[in-house]
């Protein structure tokens, strides 16, 4: 019997199924997301993806999972009824924020309401100093009293973060033992197991978080596994963490703070596998859908990553400098620059005159105008549509009818005739203006951390990055395009792609001159410990416990830390800096002399857990092909105008082919513009080089 | 627009890339520096000015920097003219002479291609310390310009590469906290070097012709979107006058800032004569920080989406009298003029409710805060801290006030408390929002919080600069006036009451407790839905007895819920309250 892998990326709009067999076969499947019940989709499509194949449920073995019911829980305001308790003084740390918003100059700025109201918000008296020292004794008897207030007030959650918890958790876990005995039954979150670190903002809103998705995404792992079993399919759940590995079901139960991004973190992970496959150490992602296009950055075969990131901030923001929006998770996560362009971004001519794309989006409905939804302000697609990049009846494999005429009227007259230009011309400056929108995510992971792009290969996914990306790697100076199969589900095939990790992070702070090496290795053996334990845990023996240990520095003074691996021997103290003053001068373009004070801030353990055989085949095969599409006009600018394309399948790419062409793919279209050439290499991936 | 003779395309592609290199000179800035007035509250900015030293692009930063950069530079540029080089550095501060006040140092770079200068890269830092006589630079109590520290007049700081050593030993030897300085100085000059490479490539991709005319395209289009908008606008005439407490120095003396705002047609005039002369205390505004408050509180009212460029400040003309405290002279001290901006924003404000009663609130707390602590520790190492904290919104024509939100002229970060005492020998007691501060209204104003702070080392000087203690955060349309600031401070176990503004010996053991002011309501209080009436209560943001009092709605006897029939007997009572601006409580009926 085959065995078979199965992911599933849930998603706004549509779940996508992906079956692997041992032979690399790829079966993917869309269907509908079923909102308020995500688990019946991912069933239904499963059992029909299976079913279609003439496979057997009995023969997965495991089933591989990103979810947004955690973020959607804090977006949608319906996560468990959470109360907090926290150091007299401090009641209003989760509501102040950090008083930053994120819009200049908006009289309507309304900031997102904290996810526990004042109201369950409990102070006890109780101080830690900053050097763990108690300096004012916990007050228990106000603790009772504040548990007994919330259990009155129906809390299904508790989190607990008191001042400087992560230099002597003493009082919390105090405060722990009496919630435990007063209310057994009610989820508890300590701010010290949670996030072990300094800033009370950051870690009072990671913990809250985590009490209030965790009885939601407890409930539903528990719904998934179940209705799984029923379908016959008994195979463990792993979820997809926001930082690009994977956790058993226990630990995401414990932790689901760690899974709230983990759909845009998966398409991260299948551009690595993507990246290690075809020997390219140095790749950006780019993964644009709907509403908002993704950047990422693979360097040495390997993602970058995040210290925290907010839910829900995304597309609010139209720059890195403004923070303040959505909900701050102080997690490991990849790093991903989002901006809200997309195939529904919505294109006008604005009162000075200049052609603007987005960030209004149509959405998904109504749409675009091609669709003949009600909506009549051209868009994004519409805009590909008169351009002749998209198949002018039909798009998913024909399963959506589109309106060409319209999409052209609705351009001509609000796009076209205020510019004073020929439709074509109007509906290449927005696509253009869109791809440059997007490129500034692309940047922000790259130049504006001191790297070139022009160094780096471009894996374009999602239903619309195969679309795009050849113009926006022209325009950044980059060479090479590498389109995967089955694009459109990509972050599905990425989960296939991923590994268990544990991502330990503690504060320890010392400056490096006179550093204590010894103390800092048994800091992290300490670390290193507690995620062997948890490998194990998830069922991996020492043997396949992969573990590496870094540190976070900065200028003493400075507040943003740069990441650099721990070396195992030698003078570590005059190593890290070394390694510390490259890498700033590498992200920043200058390093300070060599006698400026340098501090350790953090440590951080990351255990891998190695799978037993290869997780991905040499090869993937996607499913099968549609049938030859007849040539059509596109155009390619005032310059080359008008040119007749031939619409080609992937399997037409044997032989090297010149650009332009057109390939029209059931989940996604990837255009090759005139100059380009296009291939398919030995993995299946359309390789595109400028 | 069709007679346009250019590519609209390439040109929305140009605007896009320079814009991003402004913001990521910002993102240098932020990420490289070192102190927290630079990192938490992001006091600076950057931009890039044309050759002739018009501002072209501004990265998203403080909104007070807006309109600095052109006044800044035309006084570089007057300075030294043509006799500019490859690789050559400026920089300044003098307030009389470009600058606004000594703490924030301007530095410029112009970028040559082809030999002829094609532009400048500019950032604005407020720096940690430039000397004088209180640490921290911005003491609110100095009288005359020469005691609050380093005048830095334009300067060349690097000739064709090569820095400028006795600038950078004069600077090191003039200021207490020489790490943070130097290497705040060097994130500055780090982003102008960035911006220069990309600015080349910029260069590169469009030509030089092309690259200048895009330039000036880019302010015509500025202009063209603020006149469309503010052709959209009624026109009139709104005057409005608020004041600050005093100076800090004539105790008790009230400072007025008068506005009239004239609109005709798609320009607008803003004019501040007839606000107080210029003051003893270190609260004067130079004309280009008035100009900066001007154009944020326009800016506020017009859609979003205009470029952050002088093709903005075109459509905008602002008047105020030199020797006023909105256009100090020589030899005005004006390190705390940040207090006179905030309120000149407010004041905007208000003129513009009357101009747009339905979009723009109350007036809010009433602008930062500033609190320095600093001395020097055992082993004679000094020790800086400095906080600015703003938080408390005006009621809104839709909306309450929020709560914890910094002001629109400067979008400041607070730091965390477990970092600050970390590093600083300061513990921090409470960070809390303060029930019954909140201006009653129909949406009331912002809840304003409470920080209090205890001196861990054995001596420092504690300078607090504050206002809205006598003028409270007025009301709009009925709604009432926020309660004032207040400052204590704790010795030997006694609270004692402190003015807005002073200068203490902080002792170790001493706490000092700073309230906000809270901010203003709108509309009558009667017509606020008792439900969020009793969500604040719950909340314990309001008594039950201010309930009644303030808004007229009364509690069921368990006290969770409204008891409909009584309250709108106890509103029936009250009396109406409907007056425009309500600045205390003899303008609430």
């Amino acid at each position: 019997m085959t065995r078979l892998r199965v992911s599933a990326d849930i998603g706004g709009t549509f779940t996508d199924i992906v079956l692997l067999d041992g032979e690399g076969r790829l079966r993917t499947k869309k269907v509908s997301s079923t909102v308020g019940d995500y688990a019946t989709a991912i069933v239904q499509g499963l059992a029909e993806a299976l079913a279609e194949g003439g496979l057997d449920a009995g023969a997965v073995e495991e089933v591989l999972h990103a979810t947004t019911v955690a973020s959607n829980a804090i977006l949608e305001q319906k996560g468990a009824r959470t109360g907090l308790i926290t150091t007299r003084g401090f009641r209003d740390v989760l509501e102040i924020r950090t008083l930053r918003m994120p819009r200049l100059y908006d009289l309507a700025w309304e900031k997102p309401p904290a996810l526990v109201e004042r109201r369950l918000r409990h102070e006890v008296t109780e101080r830690i100093a900053v050097d763990g020292t108690v300096r004012v004794p916990l007050d228990e008897a106000e603790v009772e009293a504040a548990v007994k207030a919330l259990l009155a007030e129906g809390v299904q959650a508790i989190a607990v973060c008191l001042i400087h918890a992560y230099a002597n958790p003493a009082h919390e876990k105090r405060v722990g033992e009496i919630v435990r005995a007063l209310a057994p039954e009610v989820t508890l979150c300590l701010s010290h197991e949670v996030l072990p670190e300094r800033k009370e903002y950051e870690r009072t809103s990671t913990t809250v978080i985590n009490a209030y998705v965790r009885p939601i995404f407890e409930q539903y792992l528990a719904r998934l596994t179940a209705e799984l079993g029923k379908g016959g399919v008994s195979a463990p759940v792993l979820i997809m963490q926001s930082n690009g590995g994977l956790m058993g079901a226990a630990e995401a139960t414990e932790r689901p703070v760690h899974a709230v991004e983990s759909g845009p973190a998966a398409g991260v992970i299948g551009a690595r596998a993507l990246a290690r496959q075809a020997g390219l150490p140095r790749v950006i992602s780019f993964d644009m859908g709907g509403t908002t296009a993704k950047a990422g950055v693979i360097e040495a075969y390997e993602v970058s990553r995040a210290s925290e990131y907010a839910v829900g901030a995304g597309i609010m923001v139209g720059s890195r400098l403004l923070t303040g929006a959505g909900y701050l998770l102080k997690v490991p996560a990849i790093d991903l620059a989002e901006v809200g362009a997309g195939g529904g971004s919505i294109i006008r001519v604005d009162a000075g005159g200049a052609l603007q794309v987005g960030p209004e989006s149509a959405g998904a409905h109504p749409g675009p105008v091609c669709y003949g939804r009600g909506n009549m302000q051209p868009t994004v697609t519409d805009a590909n549509l008169v351009l002749g990049y998209l198949n002018p009846h039909a798009l998913v494999g024909g399963a959506l009818a589109v309106d060409a005429a319209k999409a052209r009227a609705a351009l001509e007259e609000r796009v076209a005739k205020p510019l004073g230009l020929p439709v074509e011309q109007a509906a290449w400056g927005a696509h253009a203006i869109a791809a440059s929108n997007m490129i500034r995510a692309i940047k922000a992971v790259t130049s504006e951390r001191g790297r070139d792009p022009r160094s780096f290969a471009l894996v374009a996914f999602g239903g619309n990055g195969p679309l795009f990306a050849a113009g926006m790697a022209a325009s950044l100076g980059m060479r090479r395009i590498i389109v995967p199969p089955s694009a459109g589900v990509f972050s599905a095939v990425g989960l296939l792609c991923s590994d268990v990790e544990v991502h330990l992070t503690r504060t320890w702070r010392r400056p490096t001159q006179g550093l204590d090496a010894g103390a800092l290795q048994a800091a992290c053996a300490m670390l290193e410990a507690e995620a062997r334990a948890r490998l194990a845990a998830d069922g991996f023996p020492p043997e396949r416990q992969d573990i590496t240990r870094s540190a976070q520095l900065r200028y003493q003074g400075q507040s943003f830390e740069l990441t650099v691996p721990v070396p195992a021997e030698g003078d570590v103290a005059t190593r890290l800096e070394e390694a510390f003053g490259a890498e700033h001068e590498r992200t920043y373009g200058h390093r300070a002399g060599a006698g400026e004070p340098v501090e350790v801030v953090a440590l951080q353990v990351l255990g891998r857990g190695v799978p037993e055989r290869p997780r991905m085949p040499e090869r993937l095969m996607a499913g099968t092909e549609g049938p030859p599409q007849p040539p059509r006009a596109a155009y390619f600018g005032a310059a080359a105008g008008w040119i007749e394309t031939p619409v080609l399948r992937r399997s037409d790419f044997a032989a090297l082919r010149p650009g332009p062409c057109i390939i029209e793919e059931y989940d996604a279209t990837c255009l090759v513009p005139p100059g380009a050439r296009a291939v398919l290499d030995a993995f299946g991936n359309i390789v595109i080089e400028l | 627009m069709s007679d346009r003779s250019y590519d609209p395309i390439a040109f929305e592609l140009f605007k896009n890339a320079l814009f991003s290199i402004a913001d990521e000179m910002a993102l240098t800035v932020h990420r490289t520096t070192y102190s927290a007035v630079l990192k938490d509250n992001m006091d600076y900015s950057t931009a890039f000015c044309d050759g002739q030293g018009r501002l072209v692009a501004q990265g998203l930063t403080l909104p007070s920097h807006l309109g600095s950069i052109p006044e800044a530079l035309a006084a570089v540029i007057r300075r030294y003219g043509d006799d500019m080089a490859d690789g050559d550095i400026f920089a300044l501060n003098d307030p009389f002479e470009g600058g606004m006040h000594l703490p924030d140092i301007f530095v410029f770079r112009p970028i040559f291609v082809d030999g002829q200068r094609l532009a400048f890269a500019a950032t604005i830092c407020h720096h940690t310390d430039v000397g004088g006589r209180v640490a921290g630079s911005n003491a609110s109590d100095s009288t005359e310009i020469y005691q609050e520290g380093l005048r830095i007049a334009p300067m060349r700081i690097y000739e064709r590469g090569r820095p400028n050593e006795t600038f950078f030993l004069f600077l090191e030897r003039n200021v207490r906290v020489p790490d943070k300085v130097m290497g705040d100085l060097r994130a500055q000059l780090a982003a102008c070097t960035i911006a220069e490479r990309a600015f080349r490539e910029l260069v590169g991709q469009h030509g030089a012709e092309r690259t200048r005319f895009f330039m000036e395209e880019l302010l015509d289009y500025s202009e063209r979107l603020t006149r469309a908008a503010l052709a959209d606008l009624p026109d009139g005439e709104w005057s409005f006058e608020d004041n600050i407490d005093d100076d800090g120095v004539d105790l008790g003396k009230p400072i007025p800032l008068r506005v009239k705002v004239t609109k005709r047609g798609d320009g607008i005039t803003v004019d501040w004569t007839g606000s107080s002369p210029q003051v003893k205390g270190a609260i004067n505004s130079t004309f280009s920080f008035t100009r900066s408050a001007s154009y944020c509180a326009i800016r506020s009212v017009l859609p979003a989406g205009i470029p952050n460029n002088e093709g903005y400040f075109r459509a905008i003309e602002v008047i105020a009298p030199p020797g006023t405290i909105t256009h100090a002279v020589l030899p005005a001290a004006c390190a705390a003029r940040g207090l006179t901006g905030f309120r000149m924003v407010d004041t905007m404000f208000g003129a513009l409710a009357l101009m747009l009663p339905d979009r723009v609130g109350a007036a809010g707390d009433g602008g930062n805060t500033g609190v320095s602590i600093g001395g020097y520790d055992a082993t004679r190492r000094p020790f800086i801290y400095v906080d600015f904290t703003c938080g408390a919104w005006g009621g809104r024509p839709w909306a309450d006030g929020l709560d914890g939100n910094s002001h629109m002229f400067a979008n400041m970060a607070c730091p965390s408390i477990e970092v600050t005492e970390a590093e600083q020998p300061i513990e921090i007691l409470c960070y809390e929002l303060l029930p019954g501060r909140a201006g009653a209204g129909r949406f009331r104003g912002g809840v304003p919080f409470a920080r209090e702070y205890r001196m861990l080392e054995d001596s420092g000087v504690l300078q607090v600069r504050s206002d809205r203690r006598v003028y409270p955060p007025f009301g709009l349309y009925g709604g009432q006036p926020g309660a004032p600031s207040r400052n204590a401070i704790l010795r030997d176990g006694a609270w004692a009451e402190l003015p807005s503004k002073f200068c203490v010996e902080f002792r170790k053991g001493d706490v000092f407790r700073h309230e906000l002011a809270g901010g203003g309501g709108w509309g009558d209080p009667r017509e606020r839905d008792p439900a969020l009436v009793l969500r604040d209560l719950r909340a314990g943001l309001l008594g039950a007895e201010a309930a009644r009092r303030d808004y007229g709605v009364v509690l069921t006897p368990c006290g969770s819920a409204v008891d409909g029939a009584a309250t709108a007997a106890a509103r029936a009572a009250m009396p109406r309250r409907s007056a425009a601006i309500v600045r205390g409580a003899e303008d609430a009926a």
